[in-house]
């Protein structure tokens, strides 16, 4: 039994051809950036951004809970990435619960100004379907780049690894959303946007274990034959 | 670790070879239930793992605890796998395939209540009701009960099916 322990080891040196080390999860961040922000902004761009845009820059609001989609977004891609690490700082995935929090905190204190400006009326919730297809159409370059980059590494927690790569396309999709959705109603936002964020990451998570599994990894090849 | 990534099989052979005993001590004190050939396994599995993801290694980091991770990792994957594995299967030392045993002895596909089957088989409409008969009560082939009945496979084939999903919806609903 050694003995086939001994020729798997041949057999994996003689298969060692030089690989190309993964970078730190900061510059892996970096790079998918790189790619999902040029679409986000291509597909911003295509739609047409709101009209009131300009007007929307200046509100405190608006742009706090923009600052925290994106950090989300970039959170959890720095947390997927670095799940991927074995022997990750298990610190990462502080980050994405943090800028999550905030998130959180920005569209919950929006909630409370419009009940105390509107009253009821500033909580109604109404049916907006727009969300989720719009925030999966700018989201889905952002999750293919994700899910090609995090099968690079070790699949070493696939649900958590998943759900952080989904949350950070998700929380970039909804960033991309709000330049040409006008819909500022914090319920509303949380609701139908966050909601959507919260699904596809969940979904996201749930079908880790069948893109990063280890089985997929190392496949039957370099077993020595039993006998 | 650094060599090998870049693509030095010497100095690749040399290190599995090192690490090849830590490995198997490691599983073996983690895992002291296990059959040394289940352990070998293991540690074949980590091994495997370890060149699948060896890119993954930060030459300016300690190999020690990188290493760990995925010998971990791979442990508590072979865990979940088995527990599945034993979540699935039935131990038994000797099957009941004599009729000296208790166990042959049960109908285990038998009705409870001939009464109320006899009853929903005459409430069902002909087509299926003749299926049912031809196919489950005599247990003809589906040829027989084709040249039999006049019926095509295929038309014998859906009767059937819906014969029975209707019995099973029958039985149930009137236990």
């Amino acid at each position: 039994m050694t003995e086939k322990t001994d020729t798997l080891i041949q057999r994996l040196a003689e298969s060692s051809a030089p690989v190309r080390r993964l970078r730190a999860p900061w510059w892996r961040t970096i790079f998918w950036l790189g790619i999902a922000v040029p679409y986000v902004a291509l597909v911003v761009y295509v739609v047409s951004p709101r009209s009131d845009l300009i007007a929307k820059m200046s509100n405190s609001q608006f742009v706090i809970e923009q600052i925290a989609a994106l950090a989300t977004g970039i959170a959890a891609a720095v947390a997927a990435f670095a799940t991927t690490i074995p022997g990750f700082s298990r610190k990462f995935l502080l980050l994405p619960a943090f800028t999550l929090a905030v998130w959180l905190g920005s569209l919950g204190h929006g909630c409370v100004q419009d009940w105390i400006r509107l009253g009821p009326e500033g909580l109604s919730l109404r049916p907006d379907w727009f969300c989720f297809p719009s925030i999966v159409l700018v989201g889905a370059v952002p999750a293919i780049a994700m899910a090609v980059m995090v099968r690079r590494g070790a699949p070493l927690t696939p649900h958590l690894t998943a759900a952080l790569g989904g949350l950070a396309a998700a929380g970039l999709g909804n960033f991309g959303l709000r330049f040409f959705h006008p819909q500022d109603a914090s319920l509303m936002v949380l609701v139908w946007q966050f909601g959507t964020v919260f699904v596809l990451s969940a979904l996201a998570g749930w079908a880790g274990r069948y893109f990063l599994s280890w089985r997929a990894l190392i496949g039957g090849s370099h077993r020595p034959a039993v006998g | 670790m650094k060599s090998a990534q870049d693509g030095d099989g010497s100095a690749y052979v040399a290190l599995l070879k090192d690490i090849t005993p830590w490995v198997r001590q490691m599983l073996r004190h983690r895992r002291r239930f296990l059959q040394p050939q289940d352990i070998e396994d293991l540690v074949q599995d980590v091994l495997l793992s370890l060149h699948a993801v060896r890119a993954t290694y930060d030459p300016k980091r300690p190999f020690l605890p990188w290493l760990a991770a995925i010998a971990g990792n791979r442990l508590a994957d072979g865990a979940r796998r088995y527990a599945r594995r034993a979540a699935n299967e039935v131990a038994v030392e000797n099957l009941p395939v004599t009729f000296a045993d208790e166990g042959a002895k049960m109908p285990m596909d038998a009705y409870g209540d001939p009464e109320a089957l006899r009853h929903a088989i005459e409430a069902l409409p002909p087509g299926q009701r003749q299926a049912v008969e031809m196919l489950k009560l005599r247990e003809l082939s589906l040829k027989e009960a084709a040249r039999e009945s006049g019926m095509g496979v295929g038309a014998l084939k859906v009767a059937v099916h819906r014969g029975i999903r209707a019995l099973r919806k029958a039985l149930s609903t009137n236990p």
